[in-house]
């Protein structure tokens, strides 16, 4: 908005603002009031005249702002009087109007605080305006004059509270390098006191490590010389360990006056260095772990791996990188694992797999695998994380020899005893034998002396010769020994032959299976097991057999041989220790059936049975109820994770005192898919 | 076997027909009866049907053990000597021998001589 005067010159004079806004006392309906008006309108239509009864309502409207200037009919002199006693300093200036007789009130007045005072004569509307335009303009001007000191105050006690609790050292130094001043942070650090600064070289003043570690002489130059160089770092010693400051430096003004600037960073310093060690470390630990890590993208290519990586894949160093991962992760590794965490976020841990080098040799891997997700929580690719379990298979495979060999410890005695038996009869028979072949030795000599008598005698001779075999058969018992001969022969040949057959069934577990599954006939490495292990058990047990055709597993055999073991081992204790001392015989009963998928294999006895209470640890390893040196406590444990291996089941149920049944169940595939075999 | 009244009997007890076969053959000229039992049941009833002079039986057999029959044949016909034919005899504790009376042990596979000897000192031959 713009005010206007029109001044006798006819110049229009503006005052540039919005809202000027004049407050008049005067009395309701009196002509001057509407003159008075009429005259400040002159200065403009935007301008506001707002009319007043009464000192109190203009003073309220005063207080509330935007007020530019009072303008006070002297008539109205009691609360004229109100007007200027309840207005303050920075209030807007009283103008006092007054008719003829009232001029001396107004002169009063104008003693009293009025800013002028104008005549209400003929030519009261040109002069008002003008007194009232130079009045607000003033006021207008010692307002803004406020505003500009109180804004220089500010930016003084800014100053001040920056340079004193800024936790950078100050220093103001003159073109001959001499300190003009310094702030408290520069006296903190390098001890010098503010009032000794003054005029005192810089070099002098700060630690000479820090000076030369900074190049601050060079830095100073530069700046006096108007350019700008780049903050430096330095580095001084101190009690407790080296500090270190960011260095920079500005010209103050023409004289050559420069500000130097020391911010104490040794704390980023450290926290900078904990940073970068932190990344050292990891790296050290991600590049020297055992573990493979490789992190691909959402298309399975490789963005990063570790030595180990190569290592395991068998990748010559540097060339796993933008290479793919499903050149080895291949089948239920890449699909069911590594692109189910590609595609659905899922996280993996402990999945087993094989991968396949370049090389054709096959490792197997244990794998986890997690989601790689940016700050914006958008998926990106993966982290997989895996080892090689060469090692842990053989190991495991050796656990489960060794638990073998318990299991056949146990079964020594049982067998040993199957095998003595006919050792007994064979060697007692074979002792027999040759006293019966001395017997007939006898005999045929009497023979030989009966030839030689019919070829050369005379009859009497031979009837001689012939009396004397008959009566050494009769005392031989001949006809016996030779009836009895191939009895015995007979006899020895069958326990022989039982002993052969012992000694096959045992050969069967002594050796290891490959690391593939083949196909194998469930009945017959379930019934081979039965018979070596019924060795050990037939004077206690009946064997029932029920067997049905069944398809082809894929498996471990001598594994799945180690699982019916260890099961029927635990059924023949179970009755042994329920039967102990009875004439009766425990039952065992075997079971095969084919089902949806796979095979069902049950054993079954009436021994003991398993106390509820221990039916869900009895899986757990060296979990036993035996006495020390019976069992090692891995026997069920370790049929379960070879059923588990094989992407099986085993299931126990049992009525305590009567009878146990595991149920196996096994699909066709024997795990296989599951492991991620190529 | 058709023997004189004054011959020793001999029962002999195995779970095996082989062992008990070989036996007959191994001992057939030693001059006593020689009776068989297939195990501790077929053993009692012998013992409860008829006279026997000595025992002679297998340790390891299914239902009644050797050493079973023996304490049996301890308490109810104390006067008949015990021999334990085995190839276990170190499974079985001294003390457990003494207090069954158990006259001899002999091994399996046995030694003809010595078995033969162990049932002639049994009998009083």
């Amino acid at each position: 908005m713009q005010l206007r005067s029109t001044r006798q010159s006819g110049e229009d004079e503006t005052l540039g603002g919005a809202g000027v806004c004049v407050a008049v006392l005067a009395a309701p309906g009196a002509a001057l009031g509407e003159r008075t008006e009429r005259a400040l309108r002159r200065l403009g239509p935007e301008l506001r005249v707002e009319l007043f009864p009464a000192a109190r309502e203009l003073l309220a409207r005063v207080r509330s702002g935007g007020v530019d200037l009072l303008v006070l009919e002297a008539g109205r002199g009691t609360e004229v009087q109100r007007v200027l006693g309840g207005r303050s300093a920075e209030d807007p200036p009283a103008l006092v109007v007054a008719e003829g007789a009232d001029e001396e009130l107004a002169l009063g007045l104008f003693r009293r605080g009025a800013a002028d005072c104008v005549a209400v004569g003929p030519d009261y509307e040109e002069v008002l305006p003008v007194a009232a335009l130079e009045q607000i303009q003033r006021y207008r001007a010692a307002l803004e004059r406020g505003a500009a000191e109180r804004r220089i105050r500010w930016l003084e006690r800014l100053h001040e509270a920056i340079v004193e609790e800024i936790p950078a050292a100050l220093a103001v130094i003159d073109p001959d390098g001499a300190l003009v001043t310094v702030n408290p942070e520069f006296s903190r650090c390098f001890g010098v006191a503010p009032r000794e600064a003054a005029g005192r070289p810089y070099a002098s003043a700060l630690p000479a490590d820090l000076l030369a570690s900074g190049g601050v002489a060079a830095l100073l130059e530069r700046v006096a010389a108007g350019r700008s160089p780049a903050p430096r770092l330095a580095r001084m010693a101190a009690a407790g360990g080296e500090r270190a400051f960011d260095v920079r430096a500005q010209r103050l003004d023409d004289d050559g006056r420069v500000l130097l600037v020391l911010a104490e960073v040794t704390r980023t310093e450290a926290l900078s260095k904990q940073v970068d060690d932190l990344r050292r470390y990891n790296e050290n630990i991600i590049q020297n772990m055992n573990s493979a890590l490789v992190v691909v993208d959402l298309e399975g290519v490789v963005g990063y791996a570790n030595p180990a990586a190569e290592r395991i894949l068998g990748a010559p160093p540097d060339r796993l990188q933008g290479a793919s991962l499903w050149r080895w992760f291949e089948g239920a590794l890449r699909g069911r694992l590594v692109e189910r965490t590609l595609r659905e976020g899922v996280r993996f841990r402990g999945a087993e797999g094989l991968i396949v080098r370049d090389s054709g040799e096959r490792v197997p891997i244990g794998t986890s695998c997690a989601p790689l997700v940016d700050g914006d929580g958008v998926r990106r690719g993966a982290v997989v994380i895996f080892q090689d379990l060469t090692e842990i298979k053989q190991l495991q495979r050796q656990v489960l020899q060794a638990e073998k060999m318990a299991s056949i410890g146990q079964l020594a005695a049982g067998v040993a005893h199957e095998i003595n038996n006919p050792m007994g009869f064979i060697h007692a028979n074979l002792f027999q034998l040759g006293e019966y072949v001395q017997d007939l030795a006898r005999v045929f000599e009497e023979v030989q002396g009966l030839r030689k008598a019919c070829a050369t005698g005379s009859l009497v001779e031979v009837k001689g010769a012939a009396d004397r075999v008959e009566a050494v058969a009769e005392e031989v018992d001949a006809d016996y020994l030779l009836e009895d001969c191939s009895k015995a022969v007979r006899e020895s040949l069958e326990g022989s032959e039982r002993i052969r057959h012992i000694v096959q069934d045992l050969r069967a577990f002594s050796h290891p299976d490959g690391s593939e599954r083949s196909d194998a006939d469930v009945n017959e490495c379930l019934d081979s097991t039965a018979n070596i292990v019924w060795t050990m058990m037939k004077h206690a047990v009946v064997l029932t057999k029920e067997y049905q055709d069944l398809p082809p597993v894929r498996c471990f055999p001598m594994q799945l041989k180690q699982v019916f073991m260890n099961l029927l081992v635990n059924a023949y204790q179970a009755i042994e220790e329920a039967g102990r001392g009875a004439e009766r015989r425990g039952e065992i009963l075997l079971r095969t059936r084919a089902a949806r998928g796979g095979v069902v294999v049950e054993v079954a006895d009436d021994g003991v049975g398993i106390p509820a209470h221990d039916l869900n640890r009895i899986f757990d390893p060296f979990f036993t109820t035996k006495e020390v040196g019976v069992g090692t406590g891995l026997g069920l444990s370790i049929a379960y994770n070879i059923v588990k291996r094989h992407g099986g089941t085993l299931r126990v149920e049992s009525e305590p005192g009567a009878r146990t049944r595991f149920e196996i169940f096994l699909p066709r595939d024997g795990g296989e898919a599951a492991e991620g075999g190529a | 076997m058709n023997a004189p009244a004054e011959r020793s009997v001999l029962l002999v007890v195995d779970d095996e027909p082989r062992i008990l076969s070989a036996l007959q053959r191994c001992l057939r000229r030693e001059g006593y009866e020689i009776v068989t039992a297939e195990g501790a049941a077929a053993a009692l009833r012998a013992l409860r049907s008829r006279r026997i002079d000595a025992l002679l039986t297998d340790h390891k057999m299914p239902g009644v053990s050797g050493l079973e029959l023996i304490r049996e044949v301890a308490t109810q016909w104390p006067g008949i000597p015990r021999i334990l034919l085995t190839g276990w005899a170190a499974e079985i504790a001294p003390e457990e021998l003494r207090r069954l009376g158990i006259r001899a042990l002999v091994p399996k596979p046995w030694n003809d001589a010595e078995l033969k000897a162990v049932l002639r000192e049994a009998l009083g031959l």
